[in-house]
């Protein structure tokens, strides 16, 4: 079709645009140190978008994901601010729903063990402090395990409309987990005084494996997330399947150390870095810094390989939401 | 295409060749959502060759390709499902297309829809902070056009109240005016130019074509065409996800409107039965000197030629023509009584011609409604639509207030009193 088309007008130099969406994928890009402002004249930012993996330059992609995180930060902030405020404007009790479900889970299995429903196994602590330590860390995996799908489930119609570093809702998801565990762990301080524990030099280093355990069940939520949110029988199964694994942790008994019933810590995802913080947390001893460790590890390459799968299927994801 | 003026560096979209799939049928789609996210994963991504669709799958768009220059303003338009919002979608990167590419240069803000991201609890002033952030802008800089945010959506004085008490206007002006007040250099917007009461649309169009002007090229999707020619500078048509005009807006909108006429020809020619006593035959527009003709001028005369065909003897026939536009609906209904006129027709038909001088609308896409009645209300006969589509491609209309405009030639003349 022939075109005349001669409107081109003078180009506003003046006006040093703002730095609005900063949407640099798979390609030939210039993104300066902060990443969103445009060098003024010369070497624009150029974006393109075609059919291909960016998943083949992998180097390029790991430093878009990680610049992404960088320009997501205040994003995520506001989003998390958001969330907050929103969620304790509208509620009565406010903060004590994030200590209600550790306390109530607690109190069950206590009672239950007080009828000798079950036996524990030598906690060396007070079992109602070793049960809710456990219950504490347990629901912080969970929560992690379950985030990346109810974040993009919660946001399905910001990330289907609109460009920003999705990343970003990530970090909100992760800045919850840890919030709501924060506050939890709170009644650790009341707890340790009743039951008169000793508090030991190792709490120090409790973050350490704690985090390792966020990052580990978050990471693995991540990589069920695309199948999940296409198919919400994953959502179903995740929910029916969460009390058997509860109970294959060692939360409310000691971990099994003979085999094969200690295969189970290998095998369990959750256990051997719960196990560690919770160690470390109560007693100052630990059987499990090498298996505790080994996760820990694995966790750093398994975030890495969720992230870029996180990155790769919102594209698909949003087609399919859409279409 | 003829852009020779235009520098290289001045292009700021580029969209070559570009193909976008899509399936209708859910359970597929979720399946080959699944598929895809592997070959994503595998890095198995790569252009796929135009025949080797997909059971259930269709092209949502073929074969688009088109440029955007900065400082211009380009409509995309087309009927419902033409993939004018798939485009966008792939424009703004929420998409990625299944072959060929879209190159963009600077920065690209969306308005794909207004205020998304609000949160209905937290007051007006929070929900900036939290929308500018979702368009990537720092707080430090909110800070700096906070006020003329706040003055642009006219809410000053709600500002800091929650947002679930602004009314649906209230909202979609406060969206507009983050969105439009942080300068990007591409500015997409999908169907939001027809919202907001009126005094608020014109500021918008003002604001637009002032951020136009700064050299920011904006890529809109609407169904309001009566409102483009205010910003707009070219347009893209799309029919049934091809691109069937690239060029000046006026003919755009003509094209549109004559598919949207198309569509509803379709479906009204499958009501049509035969086996009527008397039924309107052909029709044809013609010229003052009764050739047919398709293009007129506003103020030339236009002839309509139709044929009425009957099986037996009707007597004091009467006919009544709609003049239409498939974007207004009827402008002008006159009948042959008015002017005292009742025919007979003899089989096998005759001829009646309708002649329109000095036609008085303006650039755009008509067409004609004919009904035959007898003399009495419940003598119908038959009923006709869609029938002698024309054009009136001229003179030019101007929307900026320095022309005439609208939809109608007004006849007047101006007084200067005082």
């Amino acid at each position: 079709m022939e075109t005349e088309f001669e409107k081109s007008k003078p180009s506003g130099k003046g006006e040093q645009p703002i730095a609005v969406a900063r949407r640099t994928p798979e390609t030939s890009r210039d993104v300066n140190s902060d990443g969103t402002e445009a060098s003024s004249q010369g070497s624009p930012n150029v974006t393109t978008y075609s059919a291909q993996s960016s998943i083949q330059n992998p180097s390029q992609l790991i430093r878009d994901i990680f610049v992404d995180f960088w320009l997501g930060r205040e994003l995520a902030w506001r989003l998390f601010l958001r969330n907050i405020r929103g969620l304790y404007r509208q509620t009565l009790l406010g903060l004590f729903w994030a200590f209600l479900p550790p306390i109530a889970n607690t109190a069950i299995w206590i009672f239950l063990r007080q009828a000798n429903v079950f036996s524990m196994g030598d906690t060396q602590v007070d079992g109602t402090v070793y049960i809710l330590t456990g219950m504490i860390l347990w629901q912080a995996f969970i929560d992690a395990f379950q985030m990346p799908l109810a974040m993009f489930n919660k946001n399905r119609n910001l990330i289907s409309k609109l460009n920003f570093p999705r990343e970003s809702l990530l970090l909100v998801g992760v800045g919850e987990v840890l919030f709501d565990l924060l506050i939890r762990l709170l009644l650790l301080i009341p707890a340790f005084l009743i039951f008169e524990v000793p508090v030991h030099a190792s709490v120090l280093y409790a973050p350490l494996a704690i985090l390792g355990l966020v990052l580990i069940g978050a990471s693995l939520g991540l990589l069920l997330m695309p199948i999940g949110s296409l198919y919400q029988d994953v959502g179903r199964f995740i929910s029916m399947v969460l009390p058997f694994w509860m109970i294959i942790t060692p939360i409310i008994y000691v971990p099994l150390t003979t085999f094969p019933g200690s295969l189970l810590n290998w095998v369990n995802p959750a256990s051997p870095l719960l196990l560690l913080a919770r160690d470390w947390l109560l007693i100052g001893t630990t059987d499990h810094l090498a298996i505790g460790l080994t996760f820990a590890a694995a966790a750093i390459p398994i975030s890495l390989i969720a992230l870029v799968v996180y990155r790769v299927s919102i594209p698909v994801l949003i087609e399919r939401m859409t279409a | 295409m003829n852009l020779s003026r235009s520098s290289s560096s001045d292009l700021i979209l580029d969209v070559d060749h570009v193909w976008k799939i899509y399936c209708r049928n859910l359970k597929r789609a979720m399946w080959y959502g699944l598929k895809d996210v592997g070959r994503e994963i595998i890095g198995g991504g790569r252009d796929r060759s135009h025949h080797d669709l997909r059971s259930g799958e269709f092209f949502a768009i073929s074969d688009a390709s088109f440029q955007v220059r900065r400082g211009e303003c380009l409509a995309m338009i087309g009927p419902n499902g033409a993939g004018k919002s798939t485009m966008l979608k792939m424009i703004n990167g929420l998409i990625k297309p299944d072959s060929g590419s879209i190159k963009i240069t600077g920065k690209i803000g969306a308005l794909i829809e207004l205020g998304t991201g609000f949160n209905p609890i937290l007051s007006g002033r929070e929900n900036i902070y939290i929308n500018a952030a979702v368009l990537g802008i720092r707080k430090r800089e909110v800070d700096g056009l906070m006020e003329k945010i706040v003055e642009f959506a006219e809410l000053g004085h709600v500002i800091n109240d929650p947002i679930k008490t602004y009314s649906s206007g209230m909202r979609v002006r406060l969206g507009f005016s983050i969105a439009a007040n942080l300068r990007p250099e591409l500015l997409l917007m999908d169907e939001v130019l027809a919202v907001g009461d009126v005094g608020f649309r014109m500021k918008c169009f003002t604001h637009l074509n002032e951020l136009v002007k700064q050299g920011v090229s904006i890529v809109l999707v609407t169904h309001a065409v009566g409102m483009l020619q205010r910003v707009a500078t070219r347009s893209v048509v799309f029919g049934q996800g091809k691109i069937v005009h690239d060029g000046d807006l006026e003919t755009g909108c003509t094209i549109y409107e004559e598919m949207l006429g198309a569509s509803d020809r379709v479906r009204a020619k499958k009501k049509e039965e035969s086996g009527r006593i008397g039924e309107i035959g052909s029709v044809e527009v013609c010229n003052e000197g009764m050739e047919p003709q398709a293009e007129f001028e506003t103020g030339e005369t236009v002839r309509l030629r139709i044929q009425i065909n009957a099986r037996e003897k009707i007597k004091d026939a009467r006919l009544i023509v709609s003049l239409c536009s498939p974007v207004h609906g009827v402008l002008s209904s006159v009948s042959s009584p008015y002017q005292g006129i009742y025919f007979d027709v003899d089989p096998p038909g005759r001829v009646i011609t309708l002649k329109i001088p000095e036609i008085p609308f303006l650039i755009g896409a008509y067409h004609f409604n004919i009904s035959l009645f007898g003399r009495e209300k419940v003598d119908f006969y038959h009923r006709s639509s869609l029938r002698g589509v024309f054009r009136i491609v001229g003179p030019p209309t101007n929307a900026d207030g320095y022309g005439i405009n609208g939809i109608t030639k007004l006849q007047h003349s101006w007084e200067i009193n005082g």
